[in-house]
């Protein structure tokens, strides 16, 4: 085609020469035709002569003609070659550039559509077409609509609409298409509406499949859901904390657990109003401390909510240094709120059944008890009689009866508190942890016990360490464990009849920091294979027991920070133990 | 309080009776010695059994307050110790808290009373009156009855004989045929006898001989 349109040039020049020719040929006739009309048509030899010299000059110049014309028609065949060389090249030129341009549309990686006003696909390039695992052919000239989904038509329309009349603006959007085989793709449309000669409204449309990048906003998108829901559900709030710029940043969850709206900026202010004011010293302090040490914290503190409920928070947090060197904190809020509603509920429960088996215990110990406040009144009765018959003789003895008076004051103070520490036991109350010297506790719980251990024939060693330290305890509980344990050794006792029946009560300094109340019987022991269930609720081998002392004992001990054991002596006998955590003074527990 | 006594205080007291109290409580043996120090009587009071039996105890009417509980040796375990130890003192168990088998065991024991605490001291004075009474009476019988066999001691065999079949209701022509001497003999024993026994009547030297229980003592031949 290319050499065709070559040859159609050239040959037009060629008749442009042919044209000159014979026009110069008419001409030479033209001017023969003339001299024989001047000369008339009698010619004569003159004529003749006149007429060949004529058409010889007319040959001649004919000749000259032909060779002007073929110098010509050569000179117009080396313009028209050189032209058409020059066209040559610009059509190779233009077809190169019209082969890359068509090479960038069909293979560009970008979906290219032009669709007329009516939706109708017009054009759309191979790669486009391929990408919806169409042939071009398969969309040309249908609706663009085929290509997306159902649901998604009124949203393309709209955006078609938009182009139309807002011609020449590039509008985008993203929206998802549907392949030939029913798969979805995400794209980036980038579109625009331009009037053509014809005054027609055309869309120039090109795609950008964005599916990958989609779906991975997609998971991030639902990885942060998750994680938001996470945080809802277990009521933990993440928080970043910025040192030196004292830069905040909270999760949803823990503007939720604070109460706040969510908001771009957080301060500690906003904290600490937040906090009880009981607790902010202690908050304030750790904080303090985390922001000058850069260590990792961990506390728990109470929010005060403005509607004046209560919430538990527990906060931990983790160091990290920065490029810059700059400590941030990455950290958790837990709202553990529920968790201490049901661990005081738990409590309540525990120091219920404890209080129960308390009772039933001082129950068990009627007799001593009623013993231990019979000695006191006994003793106030005799002297009170006593200073009486000083009082009543003939010279009263004022002396004696002062002195039988205030012998009285103590015996009844006595059975006072013999009668105070039995109410206390059987009280329910709170429990109080105050610093306690454990032999003090040991002593006032055996006072209840003197009668009982000596009628069941038994004797009972104490081995009470002296100028042991505090320990930061509830007194009825640990009392109520001595108790057990000493009710548990008398009753081990019971069926021993070859050996004296001894127990043994130690107290003792552990390590620096620790104390251990031992008792121990030559009773009967415990088997090996019970030796792991001791301590499990409704475990017993008693048969009046209800198997809940030591469970009880267990707890009490351990939530004190003590252990409570049991092991089987080298001779006859158990020992239980339990150890105590010293109170230290500076030392918050 | 405790070392009220003074030597020339002590002869004269010599006879007084003793109420000894043992109880490992000590707010109720200081109550009890408050108390019979009030009525005027002597109080001795322990702190346990082992430190009433080293303590020396003069022969005079007295009486044991208890405590059925103390430590190591229980009060009944030392009622039957003290018995086999031959001190017969009469025992007044006190008790905390009263238990029948206990009590049972006591009076069976011997005990001469058995209060439960808190007791009416007058209970309790009365109770220890009647026992150093008791124990006064049993004090005089062994009295007198170391002083027979002390004056039967000092009687020869025959007279010995002769008394025992005098005490049985023999005429002394009987005795005299029954141990084959001479009824004037017999008359001298007879008058030995009721000197060195210091009988005032035959009523009173048979009553002697049943303390001694002579009957047995004497000789069958």
């Amino acid at each position: 085609m290319v050499s065709a349109a070559m040859r159609n040039q050239t040959l037009k020049s060629w008749r442009s020469a042919e044209e000159s020719l014979l026009g110069g040929m008419a001409l030479a006739l033209l001017a023969a035709a003339c001299i024989w009309l001047v000369l008339g048509p009698a010619p004569a030899v003159a004529g003749y002569l006149i007429a060949v010299v004529l058409l010889f000059a007319l040959l001649l110049a004919s000749l000259i003609m032909m060779h002007l014309a073929g110098s010509t028609r050569r000179q117009m065949e080396a313009a028209l070659e050189g032209r058409a060389r020059a066209e040559q090249r610009a059509i190779e030129a233009l077809h190169e550039s019209e082969a890359q341009r068509k090479e960038v549309f069909e293979h560009n990686p970008v979906m290219y559509f032009m669709v007329d006003a009516d939706g109708t696909v017009l054009s759309v390039n191979t790669f486009g077409a391929a990408q919806l695992g169409y042939l071009v052919s398969e969309l040309r000239g249908q609706s663009v609509l085929k290509v997306f989904f159902e649901e998604d038509r009124d949203l393309v329309r709209n955006s078609f609409d938009v182009c139309l009349t807002d011609i020449g603006q590039t509008h985008s959007w993203e929206i998802r298409k549907v392949r030939k085989d029913g798969s979805a793709l995400w794209v980036r449309e980038n579109a625009k509406a331009v009037r053509r000669l014809d005054n027609r409204s055309i869309v120039l449309i090109a795609c950008e499949d964005i599916t990958e990048r989609k779906e991975a906003e997609n998971a991030l998108r639902q990885s942060g859901n998750y994680l938001a829901e996470a945080q809802r559900l277990s009521h933990t709030g993440s928080f970043g904390w910025r040192v030196a710029t004292g830069e905040i940043i909270w999760s949803e969850e823990t503007f939720r657990i604070f109460g706040y709206d969510k908001a771009p900026s957080v301060t500690l202010d906003m904290v600490f109003q937040r906090i009880h004011p009981d607790d902010r010293a202690q908050a304030q302090q750790t904080i303090d401390r985390a922001s000058s040490d850069g260590r990792d914290f961990d506390h728990e503190y109470r929010l005060l909510m403005p509607d004046g409920s209560v919430k538990y928070a527990h906060a931990t947090a983790h160091a990290v240094t920065d490029v810059s060197g700059g400590v941030e904190f990455v950290g958790a809020v837990t709202d553990v709120t529920a968790r201490m509603r049901a661990e005081e509920k738990l409590h309540e429960a525990q120091a219920e059944l404890a209080h129960v088996t308390r009772v039933t215990a001082l129950g068990e110990l009627a007799a001593s008890i009623a013993h231990e406040v019979n000695q006191p009144l006994a003793a106030v009765v005799a002297n009170a009689a006593a200073s009486l018959r000083w009082l009543d003789r003939e010279t009263p003895n004022l002396k004696e009866a002062r002195s039988a008076l205030e012998a009285i004051v103590n015996d009844g103070n006595r059975a006072g508190e013999v009668i105070q520490r039995v109410r206390a036991l059987v009280n329910k109350t709170a429990d109080q942890k105050v610093p306690l010297d454990v032999n003090e506790v040991v002593n006032e719980v055996i006072t209840l016990l003197h009668h009982e251990l000596f009628s069941h024939g038994m004797s009972l060693r104490m081995e009470l360490a002296p100028a042991l330290g505090p320990v930061l305890g509830d007194r009825i509980q640990l009392q109520q464990v001595i108790l057990n344990l000493v009710i548990n050794g008398i009753d081990a006792v019971q069926p021993v009849t070859d050996r004296p029946r001894e127990l043994v009560i130690r107290t003792l300094q552990e390590e620096v920091h620790h104390m251990l109340v031992t008792v121990s019987d030559c009773g009967v022991g415990f088997a090996a294979e019970n030796a792991d269930r001791l301590f499990d609720p409704f475990f017993t081998t008693k048969s009046g027991g209800m198997g809940m002392g030591l469970s009880i004992c267990r707890s009490i001990v351990e939530s004190h920070g003590g252990r409570l054991s049991a092991s089987s002596n080298v001779g006859p006998g158990a020992t239980f133990q339990f150890s105590l955590p010293m109170h230290q003074e500076d030392h918050r527990l | 309080m405790i070392g009220r006594s003074t030597s020339s205080r002590n002869v004269a007291r010599a006879e007084e009776p003793i109420v000894y109290v043992v109880d490992d409580d000590a707010s109720v043996r200081e109550a009890l010695r408050n108390l019979f120090r009030s009525v005027g009587l002597r109080v001795e009071v322990f702190g346990s059994a082992p430190e009433f039996l080293q303590s020396e105890l003069p022969d005079v009417a007295s009486c044991l307050i208890l405590d059925i509980r103390l430590p190591r040796l229980s009060g009944l375990d030392f009622q039957v110790d003290l018995a086999k130890a031959a001190i017969h003192i009469p025992i007044i168990f006190m008790t905390g808290h009263g238990d029948i088998p206990m009590t049972v065991r006591a009076m069976k024991a011997g005990a001469v009373d058995f209060l439960t605490k808190p007791f009416r001291d007058q209970d309790m004075l009365d109770a220890v009156t009647a026992a150093i009474e008791r124990d006064r009476n049993s004090r005089n019988e062994a009295k007198i009855l170391s002083g027979l066999h002390a004056h039967f001691a000092t009687l020869t065999a025959r007279e010995r004989e002769v008394m025992a079949l005098v005490t049985a209701g023999l005429m002394n022509k009987q005795i005299a045929a029954k141990i084959g001497i001479a009824e004037i003999t017999v008359k001298i024993h007879r008058g030995h006898i009721m000197r060195k026994m210091a009988a005032k009547s035959l009523a009173d030297l048979v009553k002697m001989a049943q303390a001694l229980d002579i009957q047995r003592a004497a000789p069958p031949q």
